[in-house]
């Protein structure tokens, strides 16, 4: 910047900065330093020769060479541009004390006298404060005395309504032991009679809410509770605190139990509701595949309990859940097709897509039966074939769950048969045709009659 | 003090002195100071003042703080270089009994010593900071406060529970502060910087017992403690070897309780040196693989302890009187909804709490005593004379907080209000 300065014939102004010599030779005006005209450096001479003859200070170059620079010499550090600050020891007094007590610290001489900066911390929680008369006329109390109540307010001025430490230092020569809940109902009792009694709002204990008067209540028998039960729950022995942790511990094994159960059940209520649902639509083909799943549990529930009472308790329950499952009717299964997109445009064949709750392996099978149907596995997505695609393919999906649910009950059945013969032996378990045949049938069917099941039969085929 | 951008920070310091008086040492220094300046026995030599120091026993006369002119008047020695001088007819009394000063005769010549070779400036120039053992009674209190101003011409003064210090120099407020000191050992909670006085339990187990303990186990083992100040020359000998020293002449007259108490400094060397707390309670098997640790006695014995080193401490935790106890008890004995805040900051202090183990021992039994309820933390500072000082450094925080010099009991309300206001304004 000085450069810039020099270059352009400006006047510096004076330097603000204090250098090491402005403190080492104090006042002394700086030397204007003056260049004379400087000599032309004539045609043809080489710069460095000019150099030698004519420099800055015009004096001759030396004979010798000179050592000036500051080789031998340490640069000294510079610590900070500014001068050193005296610091004196003076007197202060502290506008926080009473007594105008003198006490010396250090300060800096050039700092004026002024209040003493830490009086702003001397911070004092406001006390209500009674005359005799006005304790005479409110404040009386067939438990507390005056004496008392006034030690009271005395020990809550120099605690700062620290409760905790007020008991501890409460004159227990002199009054009785006291509960800090007690201290507490007997100060804030005085100074919500003391907030209705007099007009200016003294206390913390008021609050201003859209001009009316809030005045801190305290509940002293709610807060004696809690505490008796803070209490109970600290007296806890080794023992109580293991038992609790242990039925905790049993009591999270028994409702992950019960959430599997339900979780199993409303898997099986849902197939058998949905196929329900389709016995409603009274189809012919329908009506046999409902009695091809609900028959099974009725039957096999009935067998259990004429036959074998000492079936598995777990199986049991399922079991009869399965019986109560007919009067319960729940929402069909299947894939449901998110309807609403996110705002903006969207491409059609994102309809098409299976929402992400259908699993890897249904999404495999769903493929696998599209194969086998000759359907392209992503067709062209115009508004009809989006529809029926979605439709079949939620429907492909029941089919496979009703397949995979047929086969577990016939499994089921074919274990109970063998588990009767073995218990009586010599006997064999009729089983209705109806039931066994059913899966022979059901394979036997073409996959469009089951389909049908759904509803639309002709949209479907159309489709396809 | 104050920012260039009107802030306030720091403290601000007024010359104030802290004197920490404690069974074993006082600590006195200026405030501000992160160690005191001096740390000097609680003991006073009180000797004859017809004896003329030998040649080679002479110190600088500058310890000596009483100048006796007359006959029958008496000598008093302090601090190290005076105190350890074998001179006959010198009894070593103390001024302090139960966490209190009692003999305030010796105290005074202790606090003059203090003034004169250890703060080298007159008191009156000085406000002075005096902690004090939470149970200390009003009478030696305000006898305390009267000493100062009266005697001293202190400019001001000012009382601290020195849990409440501790609590401090650990940058608390609210913490259960377990004292582990010479005499007894305290549990005391601290709430908002004020001491619980009625919660605040003790018990007679500290540093001296662990003393009287090491003695004893040293005379079962039949190892001699020669006072290291009758040994004129000792050689050098294998481990487990008989000790070949030759002794130096005494003088005669020696009292009972200075060598008592050259000998208890010894075996707090021996303790300081060996003692170790192991981390669970004495197990032999344990302890006896812990590798064993080397100590040479001063008539030239030496060997290595092993187990005895864990057996040793052991003292410290019994059942009943061990620090552990005593924290559970403070703590039970608080209001309800104080004591999450203390057990989670439990603030070990004292020479005692310096010991090897002594404070992952503490930690690792109250975890087991306390409610699970509870976040349980122990603080201590990590370097042992911090340990050794927190009331004091405590005490050096406080008096150089700028908002505490409003605090201070100053000569003026001492004459216009006694010392009756010690209580209230020195909670």
């Amino acid at each position: 910047m000085a450069d810039i300065l020099d270059i352009l014939d400006i006047e510096q102004p004076g330097a603000s900065e204090i250098t090491r010599d402005s403190i080492i030779h104090g006042d002394k005006v700086k030397k204007k330093y003056v260049t004379a005209k400087a000599v032309r450096r004539p045609e043809g001479m080489h710069r460095e020769v000019f150099a030698l003859l004519y420099n800055d200070n015009k004096d001759l170059p030396p004979l010798l060479p000179t050592d000036t620079g500051k080789a031998y010499k340490q640069t000294k550090a510079k610590l900070g541009m500014r001068k050193v600050r005296k610091w004196v020891w003076a007197p202060f007094t502290n506008p926080a004390r009473k007594d105008n007590a003198v006490f010396y610290h250090w300060k800096r001489a050039s700092d004026e006298a002024k209040e003493y900066p830490f009086a702003q911390f001397n911070k004092q929680v406001s006390i209500p404060s009674y005359s005799e008369s006005e304790y005479n006329q409110y404040l009386k109390s067939e438990d507390w005395s005056q004496a008392e109540t006034d030690h009271l307010m005395d020990l809550c001025q120099r605690f700062d309504l620290r409760f905790i430490v007020i008991h501890d230092r409460w004159d227990k020569a002199a009054f009785r032991d006291r509960s800090v809940e007690d201290l507490k109902e007997r100060y804030y009792n005085i100074c919500s009679i003391l907030s209705k009694v007099k007009t200016n709002p003294w206390s913390n204990t008021v609050t201003m809410v859209n001009g009316e008067k809030r005045v801190y209540h305290y509940d002293a028998e709610h807060e004696r509770k809690r505490k008796e039960q803070l209490k109970r729950l600290f007296d806890r022995t080794q023992e109580q605190i293991d038992e609790e942790q242990m039925l905790l511990a049993e009591l999270k094994k028994i409702e992950a139990r019960k959430r599997e159960r339900e979780r199993k059940t409303q898997d099986l209520q849902k197939l058998i509701s949905r196929a329900d649902s389709g016995n409603s639509v009274a189809n012919t083909q329908a009506n046999v595949t409902n009695e091809g799943v609900t028959m099974p549990s009725n039957t096999v529930s009935n067998i259990v309990r004429r036959h074998d009472r000492k079936l598995h308790k777990k199986k049991l329950t399922t079991q009869q859940r399965l019986v109560r499952v007919e009067t319960v009717s729940v929402e069909w299964s299947g894939i449901k097709f998110p309807e609403a997109r996110g705002t903006g445009v969207w491409l059609r064949s994102q309809r098409m897509k299976l929402p992400p709750g259908v699993g890897q392996r249904k999404t495999k099978a769903i493929e696998q039966e599209l194969r086998l149907m000759n359907i392209d596995i992503a067709p062209t997505p115009t508004e009809a074939i989006c529809k029926h695609f979605n439709e079949l393919r939620s429907d492909l999906a029941l089919a496979l769950d009703l397949k995979n649910a047929l086969a577990s009950c016939e499994f089921e059945l074919q274990a109970l048969r063998h588990q009767y013969e073995a218990l009586n032996p010599g006997k064999t378990l009729s089983i209705p045709p109806s039931i066994c045949n059913l899966n022979v049938d059901g394979e036997a069917k073409p996959i469009g009659e089951i389909i049908d099941v759904v509803g639309s039969p002709t949209a479907l085929n159309t489709t396809i | 003090m104050s920012g260039p951008n009107g802030m306030l920070y720091g403290g601000d310091e007024i010359g104030a002195l802290v004197f920490d008086p404690g069974h074993h040492s006082l600590r006195v220094g200026y405030a501000q100071e992160d160690t005191p300046k001096a740390d000097i026995p609680a003991v006073i030599g009180v000797g004859p003042a017809t004896h003329i120091p030998d040649a080679e026993e002479k110190v600088p006369d500058g310890n000596v703080t009483q100048t006796a002119t007359k006959k029958d008047e008496l000598r008093y020695y302090i601090d190290v270089t005076e105190l350890h001088v074998p001179r006959p007819g010198m009894e070593v009394q103390t001024y302090m009994k139960d966490g209190q000063i009692d003999n305030w005769d010796l105290f005074e010549k202790m606090l003059d010593y203090c003034y004169s070779k250890v703060i080298r400036s007159p008191s009156e120039h000085h406000p002075a900071l005096f902690t004090e053992a939470v149970w200390t009674t009003r009478p030696a209190r305000e006898k305390l406060a009267e000493l100062l101003f009266e005697k001293y011409q202190a400019p001001a003064f000012f009382l601290v529970k020195n849990a409440v210090l501790a609590a401090f120099a650990n940058g608390k407020s609210t913490a259960l502060v377990v004292d582990a000191g010479a005499s007894q050992t305290s549990a005391v909670p601290v709430i908002d910087g004020y001491a619980l006085v009625s919660a605040a339990v003790r018990s007679q187990i500290g540093g001296d017992h662990l003393v009287t303990q090491a003695k004893n186990m040293l005379n079962n083992m039949h190892i001699q403690m020669v006072p290291i100040y009758s040994i004129q020359s000792k050689e050098v000998i294998r481990e487990r070897e008989r000790a070949r020293y030759t002794l130096k002449t005494l003088p005669a007259g020696l009292t009972q309780s200075w060598q008592q108490y050259m000998l208890k400094r010894q075996y707090e060397d021996f303790v300081h040196c060996v003692a170790q707390v192991s981390e669970v309670a004495y197990d032999d098997r344990t302890a006896a693989s812990v590798p064993g640790l080397h100590y040479e006695f001063p008539g030239g014995y030496h060997q290595d302890f092993g187990p005895e080193r864990f057996k040793l401490t052991e003292c410290l935790f019994e059942q009943s009187l061990g620090a552990p106890h005593l924290v559970c008890a403070a703590a039970g004995a608080c209001d309800a909804d104080a004591r999450a805040a203390l057990w989670g900051a439990v603030v070990a202090c004292g020479g005692g709490a310096c010991a090897a183990g002594w404070l992952e021992r503490l930690a690792k039994e109250l975890a087991g005593r306390a409610p699970s309820a509870h976040r349980l933390k122990t603080h201590a500072p990590p370097a042992p004379n911090e340990r050794r000082f927190a009331a004091w450094i405590g005490g050096s925080i406080l008096a150089s907080i700028g908002s505490f010099q409003q605090m201070w009991i100053s000569s003026q309300e001492y004459d216009e209000g006694g010392k009756g206001q010690l209580e209230r304004k020195c909670p």
